[in-house]
């Protein structure tokens, strides 16, 4: 009965729900380009250690200001994560620790959706709070980090 | 994209009729399509179809009676917004910037094929994203002049001492 007016939106670039073997690969061309493109940046960094300074140049807001926002210590972080450090990872970057794990689900359940091809179902209420919920996460880790009392735990 | 998306609620009298049957008249159809071996209880399972949210299906009826019920790309928006401003906060400011413009364009078309009603928003989004990215590539210019300087500066006292 639902079913019966309800109407699907177009899942954005998936060219409909075909299932042939080729369609597929073609449907997981962006998970996979995602993929190729984190795994090419993370042997990188694994190669060439971003905790020599001026490795990578230099963050502008840190040289300018000595803030440290929430990507401070990333690629460090990402660096020993890729050598399996994870106490060094979490003294680089928590959040990004923190964050490695969510990302790897969401981006199996993005390529999951893409393999199947069938159109995702319509919200009629779009989720908003994973939104705000990063914009609060990124801003106050951003300044809980230059917070002096807090700095032995967040900051780099 | 708009043709087979789903319509603002202000519009469902009209557009239903294209792909199904019309929403004012669902009743005939259950005890025919549904339940044809029970035809003496046609109506009355069915209370709450009097007043559908009408294409929007039985998740929705209930919650917003008389409002707009649905704008299924507002959060496009949303994020174009938050990714703005984050991208204000974070040192590297092209990461979140050029999504920023990229979801506040698409959240744009979005409002005009009427699947969104935030296009302040998005705009919003969209300046954001592009003084992050202005002043991310004037601060990154800045900074390689102004070492290219001091470099050159030392090498200079070198040479001379």
């Amino acid at each position: 009965m639902p079913g019966l007016q309800r109407r699907p939106l177009p899942v954005p670039g998936a060219g409909g729900a075909a299932s042939g073997p080729r369609a597929r690969l073609s449907r997981l061309r962006a998970p996979g380009a995602v993929a190729v493109a984190i795994a090419g940046a993370t042997c990188w960094l694994a190669l060439v250690d971003p905790h020599t300074p001026g490795q990578y140049g230099v963050c502008p807001l840190l040289a300018l200001t000595g803030l440290y926002c929430a990507g401070c210590g990333g690629l460090r972080a990402t660096h020993d994560l890729a050598h399996g450090d994870l106490a060094g990872a979490w003294a680089m970057n928590p959040l990004l620790v923190l964050a490695v794990p969510l990302v790897a689900v969401l981006w199996a359940r993005w390529a999951a959706r893409r393999w199947r091809g069938a159109p995702v179902p319509p919200r009629e209420q779009p989720r908003l709070w994973p939104a705000w919920l990063l914009l609060v996460v990124v801003v106050g880790y951003s300044a809980l980090r230059n917070v002096p009392a807090l700095a032995p735990v967040l900051a780099p | 994209m708009s043709v087979s998306s789903t319509p603002p609620a202000h519009d469902g009298a009209a557009a239903p009729s294209a792909g199904q049957a019309s929403p004012h008249h669902p009743q005939p159809q259950h005890p025919t399509q549904q339940h044809p071996a029970q035809p003496q209880y046609p109506a009355p399972q069915y209370p709450a179809q009097q007043y559908p949210a009408q294409q929007y299906g039985a998740g929705s009826y209930g919650y917003y009676p008389g409002g707009p019920v649905g704008y299924p790309r507002n959060e496009l928006a949303v994020w174009s917004l938050v990714l703005g401003l984050v991208s204000l906060v974070l040192g590297c400011m092209y990461v979140t910037g050029i999504p920023a413009i990229i979801l506040g364009n698409r959240a744009k078309r979005a409002a005009e094929a009427g699947e969104a009603d935030n296009p302040g928003l998005a705009t919003a989004g969209i300046v954001l994203g592009w003084i992050s990215v202005v002043l991310g590539v004037l601060l990154t210019v800045a900074l390689v002049v102004v070492f290219g300087m001091a470099a050159a500066f030392v090498q200079g006292l070198r040479d001379a001492f």
